[in-house]
Order: structure tokens, then sequence, then C-alpha cells
């Protein structure tokens, strides 16, 4: 017997709003259909009627984990349409933010991968020591979440002597912590036992649909943009592209882990050898005509960003591609045969951010005339279409 | 990668290539060779995977560009269609991954991606009027608020 | 006679009957809590009463209050009977479990079959209750019930007959009356008491084996409908469960209360709190197991070794 489980758009196993429309057979997926436009917000439409320096806020707010990246990716791209040169430090300083962020991100999905196996514990050991790379950032930027460190010619904010210091006492915490998850996520056999073997994606799949991030490095695919096509200061930094060989969420997860410790490698590198000088330069209102795309190494993945100016001081086009969408099309082949029981583990495996997938859509006007509803209406409509449908 | 690799491989005038800064290539094509293009460069050395689809509100025509990653290059090949009959060839069969992105091109700009079997609304409501594309530019964000009868 | 009716009226009433039961139930839920948030680095309940120890009481006045809802196209009858049954089902076993004394108030001979009977209801309760609300997410946790009631139900009941084959005797009462005259069954049947251990936490529902709720796979799984008084009596009666879960080992394997009337409780509470923390323990050190899991690891492991331990005690004479 086959019968359809929606899982979302509200799912405690979700973050945020997306809809599969599951196929189970005797608790086997059979067939997957993904849904999205459940957070559109409108972004890429807004963009056309703000000047750039506005946008730099907006693409801070396209995502709330990865937003330094979309930052980073903006700022990157009118730079380039500018033919701006940016100053060394400031640079240097985008690294450490960015890698300070994936950080951050890697383990908030630790927790959460954590959460939805069961393991409550580890989720509460992951989120809390993802607090010091919090309060780090907060020290560097003022903010928690949305930085706001990366702007149009540079970063708004120095790294000063004495907060290099402190950076580097959290640091070796957060580095000796990235061991310990090391070995209870090779040792802990329920762990072991939720993650080994499940939601496999082979290296020929991951090519063709193409993964992007860690979901395509935990299938051996070395795709990372940071190796590829250095931007900020990584062409100058040495690391090396953490990939594994298994294919399954276990690897996902020590893809991450490694790349926590390759992170932190990263930023005592950069705080180094840190050139002096200024950290941005002026950046004029006015953009020329021209095209460029910028690509970041989001910490879930490749972020594609494409400018299109026309000359004045607004975007003709402004499109981005955030890394879920592109690991979307993976994640449905992740869940074909998988037990239902591992759809949450298999789900949070690609660390899905809804909210980057889908940026674009525009208040409902499928009516001509406007009917304002009040919530009484609202729900009279709900509970008849209800019934209409299924007969209750 | 170099101008002239992509012009050996494509057999295209050099004319077409305009490479915009060390690593960025665009490519302007036909419709008709977009398929042989995009194979012709899948089996170039360094290629790894297709970024995105970009559409572009150009006027009377909508510009179609197609993000295809190298390790040492991002080749952009950019093909045009017309907004009377906004039909391309889809590539589906040939990257499967592309699936997601040209349902996105097809929800916002109308464009119908010959053989792609599925291309049912991805991002909008259900219910969606036929013929609105709402990231095309006559559909503003002034024509909304009209409609809403609010003010911005 | 008079005052022997009294006596026993308070008995039933207030210890170690009905009130002394309900107070221990809150009591074990929030020291689960606290234990497990310990292990967790959280704080745990904190503002309602002395560090938080009136806060299960709150919560169950709360969701009494809360609106009721039944579903429309639940089936009514099993639906709302199910969490009254559910809770009487799991307080009627502590009445045959001694506390003062090894006498318990109710007792006699085969009091452990209709514990291990009433246990079973619960699991097929479990089941109709799911079934009954006609949630497909309540669905497929109620029929996951029905088959870790497969996995763990027989080596369970095995556990718990293998101090009643030690001591010759099918009553609780007499089961403790006999390890206070020889040895701890614990040090007899080691492996019988990490059987019923594993095997209770499975029927529990806890963390490694709390397949049937899984709230991040099927929210919550068969409780998903139930809500406000219904949802109140259910999370009181997994309350009673979990006490019965420790009271039973307590009484078949750690030898129960003894020593006179006014020491005798407090013996037993000390056992008793000893095996809330390693089923507390246990639920913060596990990721949850998938159902075929626990359903492999209970034919392949549990069950032989609980017949082993059968074996052994036959055999050996121990």
């Amino acid at each position: 017997m086959t019968f359809e489980i929606p899982f979302g758009p509200q799912h405690p196993a979700l973050e945020e709003p997306i809809n599969f429309m599951f196929e189970i057979e005797e608790e086997r997926v059979v067939n997957v259909k993904p849904r999205l436009g459940y957070v559109h917000r409108g972004i890429e439409k807004i963009a056309e009627n703000r000047n750039y320096q506005q946008l730099v806020y907006l693409s801070e707010r396209i995502c709330g984990i990865c937003s330094f990246a979309h930052a980073l990716c903006y700022s990157q791209v009118v730079e380039e349409l500018l033919d701006l040169k940016i100053p060394e430090r400031a640079k240097f300083i985008r690294t450490i933010v960015a890698e300070m962020e994936r950080i951050q991100n890697h383990y908030l999905w630790l927790g959460l991968t954590a959460k939805e196996m069961g393991f409550e514990t580890l989720f509460m050991y992951a989120w809390r020591d993802r607090e010091t790379i919090i309060e780090m950032l907060d020290m560097i930027s003022g903010k928690r979440v949305n930085y706001g460190m990366s702007t149009i010619g540079g970063v708004r904010r120095d790294i000063p002597e004495p907060m290099i210091k402190r950076m580097e006492e959290s640091l070796n915490h957060l580095e000796a912590r990235a061991e310990y998850y090391t070995k209870v996520c090779t040792k802990d056999p329920s762990i072991l036992k939720r993650t080994v073997g499940i939601g496999i994606l082979r290296p020929r799949e991951a090519r063709a649909l193409c993964a992007v991030g860690p979901t395509a490095r935990a299938s051996g695919i070395p795709r990372d943009v940071r190796a590829d096509e250095p931007y900020a200061a990584y062409g100058e930094i040495p690391f090396k592209v953490v990939t594994y060989r298994g294919c399954d969420v276990a690897s996902r997860m020590y893809v991450r882990i490694d790349e926590i410790k390759e992170s932190i490698k990263i930023i005592r590198y950069a705080l180094k050898n840190m050139p002096e000088g200024p950290i941005r330069v002026k950046a004029p209102m006015r953009v020329p005509e021209g095209e460029a795309i910028s690509r970041v190494e989001a910490p879930r993945g490749e972020n594609l960003h494409f400018l299109k100016s026309n000359g004045t001081d607004k975007p003709e086009r402004w499109k981005i591609r955030a890394p879920t969408l592109a690991n979307l099309l993976s994640l449905c082949r992740m869940l074909m045969g998988v037990n239902l029981a591992d759809i949450p583990v298999v789900i949070a495996g690609i660390d899905p951010c809804i909210a980057c997938a889908e940026r674009i859509a525009l208040i409902d006007a499928k009516t001509k005339k406007l009917k304002v509803w009040e919530g009484k209406d609202l729900w009279r409509y709900a509970n008849e279409w209800y019934r209409k449908r299924y007969g209750l | 990668m170099r101008r002239s690799e992509i012009r050996k491989q494509l057999r295209i005038r050099a004319r077409n290539i305009i490479v915009q800064r060390d690593r960025r290539f665009f490519v302007n094509i036909e419709k008709k060779d977009l398929k042989r293009a995009i194979r012709r460069l899948m089996q170039m050395k360094n290629y790894t995977h297709l970024s995105t689809i970009t559409a572009l509100d150009v006027g009377s025509m909508i510009e179609v560009i197609y993000h295809v990653a190298f390790t040492d290059a991002l080749v952009s090949v950019k093909v045009q269609t017309s907004k009377d009959e906004p039909i391309i060839p889809s590539i589906v069969d040939l990257i499967p991954g592309v699936a997601l992105y040209e349902r996105e091109i097809h929800d916002l700009f109308g464009v119908e991606f010959e053989g792609n079997p599925d291309l049912s609304p991805l991002l909008l409501p259900d219910g969606w009027p036929e013929g609105v594309y709402p990231l095309r530019k006559w559909w503003s964000v002034d024509r909304v608020l009209s409609k809403l009868g609010g003010k911005r | 006679m008079v005052s022997e009716e009294i006596w026993a009226l308070i008995q039933i009433f207030l210890f170690p009957g009905f009130f002394f039961l309900f107070f221990l139930a809150f009591f074990t839920e929030w020291v689960d809590r606290k234990i497990v948030a310990k292990f967790q680095n959280r704080y745990g309940p904190l503002h309602v009463g002395p560090k938080g120890v009136l806060q299960p009481i709150a919560d169950f006045i709360k969701l009494l209050s809360k609106e009721d809802i039944t579903p429309r196209m639940a089936d009514k009858v099993p639906f709302n009977l199910m969490p009254v049954l559910l809770l009487s089902l799991a307080i009627t076993p502590l009445f045959c479990i001694p506390i003062v004394g090894s006498n318990a108030l109710v007792s006699f001979e085969g009091d452990l079959i209709v514990i291990m009977f009433i246990m079973s209801l619960i699991a097929v309760l479990v089941f109709i209750g799911g079934w009954a609300s006609t949630n497909r997410f309540s669905t497929i946790g109620s029929i996951r019930a029905g088959l870790q009631l497969f996995a763990y139900e027989i080596p369970m009941n095995l556990a718990m007959i293998g101090p009643a084959i030690a001591a010759g005797s099918l009553s609780i009462s007499k089961i403790v009356d006999w390890q206070i005259h020889g040895f701890w069954n614990l040090f007899i049947q080691p492996v019988g008491f990490a059987v019923l251990t594993i095997s209770l936490m499975a029927h529990l529902q806890r963390v490694p084996f709390d397949i049937p709720e899984a709230e991040s796979e099927i929210v919550s799984g068969w409780i998903v409908e139930f809500s406000g008084k219904k949802l109140a009596l259910i999370r009181l009666a997994k309350d009673f469960e979990f006490v019965l879960a420790s009271a039973l080992i307590v009484s078949l394997f750690l030898g129960g209360p003894y020593g006179p009337w006014y020491i005798s409780p407090i013996i037993y509470l000390a056992k008793f709190f000893i095996c809330v923390f390693i089923l507390s323990n246990l639920r913060a050190a596990f990721a949850r197991y998938r159902i075929d899991h626990l359903l492999a690891g209970a034919w392949k492991y549990l069950t032989p070794l609980a017949l082993l331990q059968i074996f052994l005690i036959k055999v050996l004479g121990v």
C-alpha cells in the first residue's frame, strides 16, 4: 500500500517552510516531490528598485545563517563592475569573517542533525560551542547574526590587536571541541547506525545533478570555489579541500567537522599574516553599464550572483543562486528508497536553507479586484475548501 | 582556459566570445545551437558543473544565460528568444541538475523549455494566473501597489 | 475493628496509595528532567517552586485548562476513552508493588502475570489511541508502537519471569520476601537485569527507543492529535509508567524495601531513585534507533540473552 505523507511546510524537522510530498510504501520512500514558495520575499524584484548601497543590506538578509557569504558575493560583483581595487587588509578580514561564519554554520548543522537523529545531548553540546564563535563574531562586528561587515569597497570594521588575542584563545577551544566531535561521531554506535549508508548520493549522480559544497565533497568531488576560483585572500592562504568518499550522511558529517578544523587553520594563518593598511576605499553611487558574475563558497556550497547594471544607481537585474537550490535535486535523489525514519536526517544532510533558495515572488494578485479578508472569513474559506476537497 | 580553446571547441566566430576578464567568458550563440554548445562545453577537460541559469528581460527579447563552471573559468552562454514566442530547447537531458532552474525561469519569465517533462509551478502559488510573469519588466512594483490600492 | 478500616483507607488513599503515588510520579518526572538537563548542559525546570520541583504539576494543571479538541474524523469513543484507560491501567499495577515492608497493598499469587498483562495492554491501548485519531502521523506512530511491542515484550517478560523462577513464586511480594532472606537478584541474574532495563526503555518509549513518537520524524507520532485534558492524562500516565518501570526493577532485582515500617520506604525510595538515575542516564546517552534496528536487536540479542538467563537459573539452580 502506498500512501502520501506531506512533509512540511510546517514540520518540527524543518527550520523553514518547504513542502515535500512523499509517497511511502511500508515506511520506504518511493517518490518525492518538492514544492517551494512559502518564504518568498521578492528580493530580486525589490532589488530593481533600490540603489547599490541599500542592496548591501538586502543581500545580507537573503539568508540568516550564511548572510556574510551573500553580502561578500554581492560586494564583489559590484566592485568588479566599478573596477575597484580593495585594500589587502580588507581582503583578509573578509576571509576571516567568512571562515568564522563557516564554523558557526557547521556547528549549527551538527546540532540540528543530531536533533533529527533524536540525539538531544549532542544537539545541546554543539550549540553551546557555537555560542563561542558567535560571541567572537559579536565582538568583531557588534552583531551575532547579519554582521554587516562587508560593504562595497572593503569592510566596515577593523580587527584590532586585543581582539586577535581573544580570538586565538577561542580558536584553541573550538579546535579541541572539533577533535572531540570527531571522536564522538566516528565512535558512537547509535550515530553510526543512523548515518552510515543513509542517503546515498553517488559521485556520478552528484556530478549530473550539479551538487555543490559539502554535499558534493562528501561524494568525493573536490568542488570548492575557494580553491577553483580564489576570491578575497584565499589565493594567498594554504588550505586543503576536504573530501570523503562515503557518499552518505556520515561523510557529510565528517566533511563538515573537518572543515571546521580547516577553517580554524585558515583563520589562524590570516590573523598572523594580515597586512596593515586601510580597510576600505570609497565607492561611487553610480555603476557603469556592464555585467558581472561573482562566486563565493558559502558554508552550504557555491553562491552565485549575477549583476547587470544600466549606468544608473539601481541595478537592471540581480540574479542570486543560493547553494540550497543547487542541492535540492540531489536531495530528492538521496531520499529515494530511504526509510521514513531517516527522512529528517537526510534532509538535514544537505543543510537546506529554504529562504536562500527562493527569493522571488510577489503578493498574490490573482483576482483583479482586491478583497480584504478578515481572519474569520479566511477561517471559513479554509474550512469550506477542506470540506469540499476531502469530504470532511 | 583561453579564448581560442572555446572557439575551437564550439566552432564559432571569435567575435561571439567576449573575454570580460581573466576566468570570465561570455559566449553569444543562436538558440538552435544551444544544445550542441552545452554538450561540447561539457566535453572540455576542466568542466565541473552548470552553476545556474539566469534569465533577463531585455526589451522585446528574453535573454537566457547558462553559467557553465570550469575549475579555471566560468563560461556564460547567452541565448536570446523573443517575448512573443519564448521557446528554448531544454538541456535537462544533458544535465539533469538544471530541472529546477528551468522550472524557476518558466515560473518567473514564462520561457517554455522544450523537452523538460515537468514545468509545473515551483515557486509561485497554486492558482497563479496564466501569462503573468513577475520578473518581466512590465510587472513593476508600482503596478502591484496600484492593484493593491496602497501607496509606497 | 474501626481503626483497622481507617488504617486501610489511609493506606489506599494517602500512603502508599493514590496521594503518595501521584506525588511520586510528578517528583520522578522532575528528577528525570533535571538529570537529563544536567547531562545536556542545561538547567532544566527552574521557576515553579524551589529549583522547579513543582513544574510537572504546573504543566499538568496548565494542560488541564487548555482547549480539548477531538478531530472531526477521529473514532470518537476509543479516542476519548483511551487517555482515561491508559492512566488507570498505568496506576493499577503500582498497588501490587510493595513499598512499606515486604507486603503490597494488593498481593496474590500471580500478580506478576497480571502486571505483564497490563503492560501489554498499555501498548495495545497506545496502538488503538493512535489509530483512532486517524492522523497520518499518528497512524504511523501507532503502527510503530505495535511493532515495538513485538520487539520488547518477549524479552521483557522472560526477564521478569527469571526472578519468579528463582523465588519459586509468581507474587511480587513473595519475590521481594525471598530476596530479603537471600541475595538480591541483581547479583544472581545480572543478564536478566540488563535485558529488563533495555526492554523497559523500549516499553517507556524513551530516547533510544522513542520510535513511536519520534518528534523530528512523525511529529510525536501517536500523541499528535491529543490535546488539553487528554494530553494531560496521557502525560501523567507516562509518568506512572516510568514509576512502574523503576519500581519493578527495584522489586524484582534490587530486593525491594526491608526493615521496620519507618525505614523501609526510605530504603525503597533510595533504590527507586537509583533506577530512575540509570534510566535517565541512558536517555541522555544515545541517538534514536530505527524501528528495524530495534526489531533486529531485540530478536538477535535480547531474547536469546533472556532465554540464556532462564536456562542458567534452571541448570545452576540459583
